[in-house]
């Protein structure tokens, strides 16, 4: 009888440390996983070291999030402390759900991306900044091939006929597939590059139409000649190995391939001649209204915006910090080397993120039909006017 | 508990057998009634909770939109929308006929392939003894208990490029694109793919209930066929399949509801694309509702899904009360 009282006890202990553990544990959400969650999981250590709060990170895709989220809060509850999606669309409309963070970021000098701002209330906090920089291939293969990044036009055209020449090569270029968003980029990249950044910004707000001559002319004179020379949309990461592996020979992607790839001293990245833009998009913080931990989540956003907190996320590579006051010293070196790369370019949002919701998801699959059958472009650019979102 | 004659007998009234929930009332009298809806009262308790009120709710839904009460009218837009029905395109041109038509091409093609695909393996099945029987049913029944998000990704690297076996063969064979291409990035194939994909996710399920249903029939009835000189089709046409009809209508229904909510796979593999050209109901219901975040549109769709179950599930209905 004795021993059963101990047992007792000892179940009795055990579940208020772990309950007392589970309370005092902040829940963070955000969508990296693997090798990709490695710089942030450090940051997360750090702030665990400095200020005694445990941390338990999980992973969420903003997909995922835009599912379980809209019902959580309307039960006035929330999967975790500090949460993290791509969709600033989605943090301002559902903003009454979200505290005021305005005070933890008062004195970040952010740079092209901005808080978002609700009503007066600071709800979104851009975290660290992605880019989209352009074409990048593998030094080795182009100096093997006496290939150079293109400096006009009809260099690049010249250079995909060069490199679908090369033995062995299926496609000169890689087009990577998820749920579109690859090709999304690459199609962003091509209208800034010869639409233009007013173009790019008319579209994303919705005073220029898809259909407009102008707009029509910047896929028929350019990107559907580069779709000569571009795969079919295979799914991303299998894309990556097999541009790595020589199978194409450029491939479209952000910033975080420099943590993707065995040898980022292999990479170097090319812009389409003539652009002097190139989009960037970050992932946004946010703290729900209904976490018991408040208090301690304020904090760790004021870490995660902290110099201290972006030095240490910049060093660990793959994304740019959102601080303008981070020095190029912290970065690794493929990350030195694209800061060098960007000098003189204009960094403007991501426009399908920002735009959001339907018309996102009706963006990337339209293009994922143009990009087998170029033929319909009439009907792509049709359906993204009858998208846009109304009102 | 199973009714017997005398127990129906007992529950008429001027000769009228009663059954089902007649039935139940007439037992109440006898005081067993009570007892029943006693044990009953939980589960009603949760359907009412989680199944009557939900769809009540999202009818009720369905009859709004963001001004106000909308009578039908978001059931005439669906109608109108291109995005459920483009009868324009539909075999005329390649996929994208609607989500609806979709649907529809689905039931067309999966629901006799896998019925018939089930009930042909489950008799070959039973007549053949040897080794590798239990491996291919086992393979087969490996479908039905895969997750479908599993599924999704199986059918999206099957038809794959470089890594999908369908592609790789027909390619070899001389087939051209889309073909020998990846049959989900293509409007013409990708529905297609999906529907080959899900008849291998689904016939496990066909092929179980059917050698269930086979091992019902009395052997003596094939015995004394063959003594008659009947042929192996004769025996199937005339015994096997006219005993198998409740369990082959049944597993048409299930399979039919099943389409109607076709979605895990579609999500995972295609997305509904490309450019809509696999896009299905409960598909555009998700789009709606979590990317529009339109909840009266999502609840319209989801009505139409209903309204579309209803003959079956009435038929169900009748069946289970012995109509």
């Amino acid at each position: 009888m004795r021993s059963w009282w101990r047992v007792l006890g000892v179940l009795a202990v055990m579940g208020a440390l772990s309950l007392g553990a589970w309370a005092a544990k902040l829940v963070v959400i955000g969508p990296w996983s693997g090798d990709e969650a490695k710089p942030f999981e450090a940051v997360l250590a750090a702030f665990t070291d400095k200020t005694g709060i445990e941390v338990e990170y999980r992973v969420m895709r903003s997909e995922d999030l835009g599912k379980v989220l809209p019902a959580q809060f309307s039960a006035g509850m929330a999967p975790g402390d500090v949460i993290f999606t791509a969709w600033g669309w989605w943090v301002k409309k559902f903003a009454d759900h979200m505290v005021d963070l305005g005070p933890q970021v008062a004195d970040v000098p952010f740079g092209f991306l901005t808080p978002i701002v609700v009503e007066g209330r600071t709800v979104g906090i851009p975290y660290a900044v992605w880019v989209k920089p352009g074409f990048w291939y593998r030094k080795s293969f182009f100096d093997a091939h006496d290939l150079r990044a293109p400096s006009s036009w009809e260099d690049f055209l010249a250079l995909l006929a060069r490199i679908e020449a090369v033995p062995g090569i299926e496609k000169a270029a890689a087009s990577g597939d998820e749920v579109g968003w690859p090709l999304s980029d690459t199609v962003e990249h091509f209208i800034l590059a010869y639409g233009g950044v007013n173009m790019f910004l008319g579209l994303t707000e919705g005073t220029i139409k898809w259909t407009s001559p102008a707009v029509r002319a910047v896929f028929a004179d350019h990107i559907i000649p580069y779709l000569q020379y571009a795969s079919e949309p295979i799914e991303w990461t299998s894309a990556k190995d097999l541009w790595w592996q020589g199978k194409y020979g450029i491939y479209f992607m952000g910033n975080w391939l420099t943590g993707m790839v065995e040898d980022p001293a292999d990479l170097g990245v090319f812009a389409l001649p003539g652009a002097k833009a190139v989009t960037g998009g970050t992932d946004y913080i946010f703290v729900p209204k209904y976490t018991k931990n408040v208090a301690d989540a304020a904090k760790l956003v004021e870490f995660l915006m902290s110099k201290e907190g972006q030095e240490i996320r910049a060093a660990g590579g793959g994304k740019l910090a959102i601080r303008t006051d981070i020095s190029p010293e912290a970065y690794p070196p493929a990350e030195r080397a694209l800061i060098q790369a960007l000098q003189g370019f204009v960094i403007v949002p991501d426009m399908d993120d920002t735009i959001g919701g339907e018309w996102q998801a009706a963006f990337w699959d339209q293009l994922k039909l143009l990009w087998v059958k170029p033929d319909a472009l009439d009907d792509v650019l049709r359906v993204l006017d009858e998208k846009y979102p109304k009102g | 508990m199973r009714s017997t004659p005398r127990a129906e007998a007992k529950g008429t009234r001027e000769g009228r057998p009663r059954r089902g929930l007649p039935l139940l009332f007439a037992r109440a009298r006898k005081g067993e009634g009570p007892a029943a809806l006693g044990f009953l009262s939980l589960g009603l308790l949760l359907i009412a909770l989680f199944v009557i009120y939900p769809s009540v709710r999202t009818l009720w839904l369905s009859l709004f939109d963001k001004e106000g009460f909308a009578g039908v009218s978001n059931f005439i837009d669906l109608f109108r929308d291109r995005e459920i029905v483009d009868f324009g395109r539909f075999l005329s041109r390649e996929p994208p006929w609607g989500a609806l038509l979709h649907n529809l091409v689905w039931t067309v093609i999966h629901l006799p392939l896998t019925v018939g695909l089930g009930l042909v393996l489950a008799v070959v099945f039973s007549k053949v003894k040897s080794w590798w029987v239990g491996l291919a049913r086992g393979a087969i029944y490996l479908g039905i208990v895969t997750p479908l998000i599993v599924g999704g990704v199986i059918i999206r690297f099957l038809f794959e490029k470089h890594a999908g076996l369908v592609p790789q063969v027909l390619g070899a064979l001389g087939a051209g694109a889309p073909w020998s291409a990846g049959w989900t990035a293509y409007p013409e194939t990708a529905l297609l793919a999906l529907v080959i994909g899900s008849v291998w996710l689904w016939t496990g399920f066909s092929m179980v209930l059917h050698s269930a249903g086979l091992s019902t029939i009395d052997r003596e009835l094939y015995e004394a066929a063959q003594i008659d000189g009947a042929s192996e089709w004769a025996q199937f046409r005339h015994i096997t399949l006219p005993l198998l009809r409740p369990v082959t209508l049944v597993v048409a229904a299930m399979t039919f509801l099943w389409e109607l909510k076709i979605f895990d796979i579609v999500y995972v593999a295609t997305m509904g694309g490309p450019g809509g050209a696999s896009n299905v109901l409960a598909l555009e219901m998700y789009f709606s509702a979590f990317r529009e975040l339109d909840p009266y549109r999502a609840s319209a769709i989801a009505t139409l899904i209903t309204l579309f179950s209803l003959p079956v599930g009435y038929w169900f209905a009748r069946r289970r009360l012995g109509r």
